[in-house]
């Protein structure tokens, strides 16, 4: 028998000096759709268990000008959610690619970021929003940007003692897509995923974000690319030599769902199509 | 550290005592004698041990049990009602929604959960909501056929919906 | 009687599979069971120096280990009775069993495993079939004198044929050669292995099993166990899918071992992952076909090389190899072919049975060599097929005389289906004669 302590905290204060007794030895647990298949493995070996459930994290709010997301917010949730389809409708595209709907009921949005994979479905979409993650520890708080986030795969700056509380987004302007690419149409992990936010004026691009997943050790913001489109006319010719820069900005590699061969041809069509959808052409 | 559960199980309160990393998986077939829900691959990919917690389908083998004190779970045991077939299970039954049965228990409660969320789907919303419930005999069309004629009211008792 | 036939009849066991009452193996919870879980071999190829279990025994809820030393009777099972039971000189795939440990519980198994020291010396493994086959290639096994199979007498090539190829070839116009392969696939049942043994109050060796083949695998239980058949319970009926891949047993003789070792009710269990990992296989085929043809597109002749990836062990693959040569050259009458068939042992998980056995392993190459045929003599490739196939009365390599041929008449009702109009001349053949 496992020797674990189980500890469902009601407040977030009794959460986070949990996590600061445990440190290390602590299993955060919010939907359990990834930490529970590698407990069932025995690829963890925790000696607490702090389950996040009753912190009543699972809303979505606009404050000052932002969506604020509680970290336990589901991805069912996202996915029917009015402030999200209005404001911020490509997390609910992801949120639709994301595993099955037995999986979207008790996935997290914060999970999702703990977990920190590199084909996480919600990270580009929060990407190319320039989303801030609200990081509380027993020490206080403080303010990630989501850039900044991610160090490698299943690696974050989140030290063991803190948890993911919430993420701003701010409502910038333009349209975003997300586009994902797996081996089939759902409950799959991304070959290639891709989010892209255009902000036009006229046929100008103001502004641009290309984002994208399961392209290198952590999700990746494609600057190169995302500095040809500022300022200039986006017409197809741009957007095919924008897709390529992109994914030359990206590191991918061969594992059991594609090659890293597939994934660059993959992720430049993907990522093209995005661009003509975002810039309507 | 073993703990008391408490819980409702097929509309009836239970207790069971479990540890820490249990599955609501393994406390229904081990601990409870619940075998309907099956163990197909303990990751969350092959949909058979899927349950219904406070009537949303979740995947018992990724539901650390602790998690469900005095939540409501529902099992393919706790479908037919007074001993009467759930029109799901007389559908599946009679439109051969199976080979080897080994899925029929999450496929059952996956439909279950999008006839309650959406009484009239279309194919292609059948197919998308119950693509986490994976068939290795390749009974496919013959779940949505069931599922079909579920949701034209074929199976329905005179009166009520279910 | 007549009233059901042509009707679509309601599953006899159908009520209790939408009930989830149907009992699989894994549903069977008896008091006081015990589980057991495998310490597996961390390498592709090593041999098996010592094995310390002093502090996996003294872990609290663990029962005991069941090594090769406990076995009653024979070490050895298998459908070529080549595969160790459990491991106890070497290895020979990654993953393969060695020791049991039975417990309370399986973290309790998983404990113990962890806590076992294992020495083995790693060894240079080969995994590519052409590989294994060259003469400096390290062997699979130490009880091996080749990687080929020897299918008794030293004999390593199973040869089928009629006629003479080289004769064939003569009288071709043209000769088209091809290579193709198909790959490895695991059968992937959604019931992963599992086993429950116990004994009943007449002291018989109850075993819950999901053996697609009961009768291939009592005898080689009962030889293991070292018990007569009859005092053996081997209970089926139930399984979650199978797809050949139970036919080969995976789980039966281990329970069983560790319920006579400890008197106790023990279920044995693979998880998913070991399942797809450890279980067996449809493995590698590879086949090279040389075809004699002649300009009007009858076939004269076809002499095909295949050679069959067995894993580590034989199982059924020896058979695969026959099975898969008989069917090779297709429903074609080709009056000189010859199949020359190597069974190749690598070291991998063994390879096994799986759907329709081995012969679409054959079929696919030889349509894909049809196809290749009928673009090199820029033939319309339903003509060449419609010409050269089966009329009762021909006789293939395997020497079994054609009765009842079909194979014009489905591929009329695939061009139908497929809406595909077939000139007058093809339409008009008949497999009753030509």
């Amino acid at each position: 028998m496992r020797e674990v302590s189980y500890f469902a905290p009601t407040e977030v204060g009794e959460a986070v000096k949990l996590l600061a007794q445990h440190g290390e030895k602590a299993a955060v647990l919010a939907g359990g759709t990834d930490l529970v298949a590698q407990l069932n493995y025995y690829e963890i070996k925790p000696s607490a268990l702090v389950y996040l459930g009753g912190l009543d994290l699972d809303y979505v709010r606009e404050e000052g000008g932002k969506l604020v997301i509680g970290a336990g917010t589901t991805i069912a949730h996202l996915l029917t959610d009015d402030l999200i389809a209005q404001k911020f409708s490509v997390l609910a595209e992801a949120a639709a690619t994301h595993g099955s709907p037995a999986i979207r009921t008790k996935a997290t949005i914060g999970g999702n970021l703990g977990t920190a994979s590199p084909a996480g479905d919600m990270i580009p979409a929060l990407m190319v929003m320039d989303a801030d993650l609200v990081l509380a520890s027993s020490k206080g708080q403080r303010t990630v940007p989501i850039q900044e986030f991610f160090t490698g795969p299943g690696e974050t700056v989140r030290t063991a003692e803190e948890l993911i509380l919430e993420i701003h987004v701010p409502l910038l302007k333009g349209k975003a897509v997300f586009k994902k690419l797996g081996r089939r149409k759902a409950q799959v992990c991304s070959i290639v995923s891709t989010a892209v936010r255009l902000e036009m004026d006229g046929g100008v691009c103001k502004d641009a974000r290309i984002v994208l997943g399961s392209m290198a050790p952590t999700p990746l913001r494609c600057s190169k690319a995302e500095a040809m489109l500022k300022g200039k006319a986006v017409d197809a010719a741009l957007v095919a030599e924008c897709a390529a820069q992109a994914v030359a900005e990206s590191t991918p590699i061969d594992d059991q769902r594609a090659t890293a061969w597939y994934r660059a041809k993959a992720g430049t069509a993907l990522v093209a199509r995005a661009l003509a959808e975002v810039a309507g052409i | 550290m073993k703990q008391i559960l408490s819980f409702i199980l097929n509309g009836s309160p239970v207790d069971v005592i479990v540890t820490p990393t249990e599955t609501l998986l393994d406390v229904l077939r081990e601990k409870l004698g619940v075998t309907g829900p099956k163990r197909g691959c303990d990751d969350g990919d092959c949909g058979t041990c899927t349950v219904l917690l406070d009537g949303e389908p979740v995947r018992s083998c990724l539901t650390i049990a602790l998690t469900v004190a005095g939540r409501e779970v529902l099992t393919v045991e706790g479908l037919s009602t007074d001993g009467d077939l759930h029109p799901l299970q007389k559908a599946f039954h009679e439109h051969g929604a199976f080979q080897c049965g080994f899925c029929t228990p999450g496929m059952l409660m996956s439909a279950k959960a999008l006839l309650d969320h959406n009484p009239t789907p279309s194919r292609t919303e059948i197919r998308e909501y119950m693509s986490g419930n994976l068939c290795r005999c390749g009974s496919y069309e013959e779940i949505i056929e069931a599922i079909q004629v579920v949701a034209a009211g074929e199976y329905a008792p005179s009166g009520g919906k279910e | 009687m007549t009233e059901y036939v042509g009707k679509a009849m309601p599953r006899y066991d159908g009520i209790g599979q939408v009930k989830g009452q149907t009992k699989f193996v894994d549903d069977f919870v008896l008091p006081g069971m015990l589980y057991a879980k495998a310490l597996r071999s961390p390498v592709h190829r090593g041999l098996i120096r010592g094995i310390d279990f002093t502090a996996a025994k003294n872990t609290p809820g663990v029962v005991g280990v069941v090594t090769a030393d406990d076995i009653p009777g024979a070490k050895r099972f298998g459908a070529c009775g080549d595969q160790p039971v459990l491991a106890d000189e070497f290895t020979a795939y990654l993953g393969e069993e060695i020791a049991l440990v039975v417990a309370v519980d399986e973290d309790t198994c998983m404990e113990g495993i962890e806590k076992i020291k294992l020495d083995i010396e790693e060894q240079q493994p080969v995994f590519d079939m052409f590989e294994a086959m060259k003469p400096d290639a390290p062997l699979v096994r130490p009880d091996l004198k080749s990687n080929l199979w020897d299918y008794g007498s030293g004999m390593t090539t199973r040869v089928m044929y009629i006629g003479d190829v080289e004769q064939g070839f003569a009288e071709a116009d043209l000769i088209v050669e091809g290579r193709y392969q198909t790959g490895e696939q695991d059968h992937s049942a959604m019931e992963p292995m599992v086993s429950v043994a116990y004994f009943d109050e007449a002291e018989r060796l109850v075993i819950h099993t999901h053996s697609q083949c009961l009768y291939f695998q009592l005898g080689q239980l009962a030889a293991i166990f070292n018990l007569p058949m009859s005092r053996i319970r081997y209970v089926g009926g139930v399984v979650g899918g199978g797809f050949g891949g139970k036919n080969h047993i995976h789980a039966d003789h281990l329970a069983g071992l560790a319920a006579i070792k400890f008197k106790r009710p023990v279920k044995y269990r693979y998880s998913r992952r070991e399942d797809l990992l450890y279980s067996t296989k449809r493995g590698v085929f590879i086949l090279e076909y040389k075809t004699g043809i002649k300009k009007d597109g009858r076939l004269t002749a076809n002499h095909i090389k295949l050679w069959h990836d067995s894993g580590a062990y034989g199982g059924f693959s020896p058979y695969g190899v026959e099975k898969c040569s008989m069917f090779a050259s297709g429903p074609y009458h080709i009056p000189n072919t010859r199949i020359d068939g190597q069974c190749v042992l690598t070291n991998k998980a063994g390879s096994s049975s799986m759907r329709g056995f081995t012969i679409m392993n054959g079929q696919f190459p030889m349509e894909m060599q049809m196809s290749k045929i009928a673009d090199t003599i820029g033939m319309d490739p339903w003509e060449l097929r419609f010409i050269n196939a089966w009329r009762d009365g021909d006789i293939g390599a395997s020497r079994y005389v054609v009765r009842g041929a079909g194979a014009l008449e489905a591929m009329r009702g695939a061009a139908e289906v497929h809406g595909i109009e077939l000139p007058e001349h093809l339409l008009a053949m008949s497999s009753r004669g030509r």
